[in-house]
């Protein structure tokens, strides 16, 4: 094993920088922006009462309403929460896969899918909250999950996967 | 041996990356039962000018008068009267009449939207649960009120309740009748509520 950390490539950690940008804007957004961003789901959500099963009473559907509303906060924050620690999740598993992963091609593609799974997965927290006015909070977490949550996830528990058995068999080796 | 390692982690990742969490929801006061409970508690600590600023500064006396035609006659006065006397039973039986009757208005109209047969299955058993649900938010808050009151009432109550979700669940079912029928069920019984507790001023057990 060498004694110094080698660094990942250049644009891994631009990647990984980019998305805690994102994380931060997307966080001070969330705050300047509170009021405009919950009258637009709501708005976005009464114009699609079918969707929601909105029922005409206010003693129901309020409380429909207000939870999807919690909900979309919720994957606001979970944007900001996500993507905030998945860019340092491809920071340091990066490093770590530059530094022990000694075939080239393996490293090669671990430390792919490691940004791009990091990079996408946080981006289904945003897809979910944009589709939770759209079709619902339920369709909403399914589409999202289909079309980011498992390829970008399973990627990136993939390539941590792969990654640890790697290491762990050096240590045997060695 | 990289290759294999790569196999497993493959078939290990898709279940894994599915099992996010996306938070859970607690539901929440609307401001009618809000302005209820701080009305509530006022009186139980006996400070009934507190409860009567809240009570003629909130949500729970405009929604009394909104809904005026539903409500025994003088209702809203008559809770309003209370709270200058200091008569804290008075209040509460006040304040239940007027929760059983948000609670029967929701019962009915459930029943009612029920009853339209081009409702889709998915909305029809979308459409049970909430209405049980938005009544059983309402009447939890009197049940206390009414069981002292009225115990078979309160009884009575809970056993229409526990019927009509057993039906809720299978709500989606084109026949429907038996959710239909546990909604009217749990309205009669409130309306009698309303109705007894309305004549007599306090009911002697």
């Amino acid at each position: 094993m060498t004694d110094s950390w080698r660094l990942p490539p250049v644009w891994v950690a631009l990647v990984a920088v980019v998305l805690i940008v994102c994380a931060e804007l997307g966080g001070a957004s969330m705050v300047r922006f509170k009021v405009e961003l919950t009258r637009w789901a709501r708005g976005a959500m009464l114009a699609r009462p079918a969707v929601h099963r909105l029922v005409g009473v206010r003693d129901v559907d309020e409380r429909i309403l207000d939870e999807a509303l919690v909900k979309f906060d919720a994957a606001l924050r979970l944007f900001h929460l996500h993507a905030e620690g998945m860019g340092l999740v491809i920071l340091a598993t990066t490093t770590v896969a530059a530094t022990l992963a000694r075939g080239p091609r393996a490293r090669g593609v671990i430390i792919a899918l490691l940004t791009a799974g990091g990079a996408g997965y946080p981006l289904g927290y945003l897809l979910w909250a944009w589709l939770i006015p759209h079709r619902g909070i339920e369709e909403g977490k399914t589409i999202a999950e289909w079309l980011v949550w498992i390829p970008f996830g399973g990627a990136t528990i993939v390539a941590l996967w792969w990654l640890a058995g790697l290491v762990a068999l050096r240590l045997v080796r060695r | 041996m990289t290759r294999a390692l790569a196999i497993l982690a493959l078939a290990l990742a898709p279940a894994a990356a599915s099992a996010h969490h996306v938070g859970t929801y607690t539901p929440k006061d609307n401001e009618v039962t809000t302005n209820f409970k701080q009305v509530k508690f006022s009186v139980q600590a006996k400070k009934f000018e507190v409860a009567l600023r809240l009570f003629d500064e909130g949500a729970l006396r405009a929604e009394m008068r909104a809904r005026t035609a539903a409500l025994p006659a003088g209702l809203e006065a008559g809770t309003r009267t209370a709270l200058e006397a200091g008569d804290g039973a008075e209040v509460e039986r006040g304040l239940m009449i007027f929760f059983a009757a948000l609670a029967r208005d929701l019962a009915l109209e459930g029943d009612r939207q029920l009853a339209d047969p081009s409702l889709a299955p998915e909305a029809r058993a979308a459409l049970g649960p909430r209405f049980l649900e938005a009544t059983w938010r309402y009447y939890n808050l009197i049940d206390f009120a009414v069981a002292t009151r009225d115990d078979k009432t309160s009884v009575a109550m809970r056993l229409a309740f526990d019927e009509a979700e057993g039906y809720a669940k299978k709500a989606g079912a084109p026949e429907g009748t038996g959710l239909r029928d546990a909604l009217r069920r749990i309205a009669e019984i409130l309306a009698q509520l309303i109705d007894t507790s309305s004549t007599f001023a306090r009911r002697d057990r």
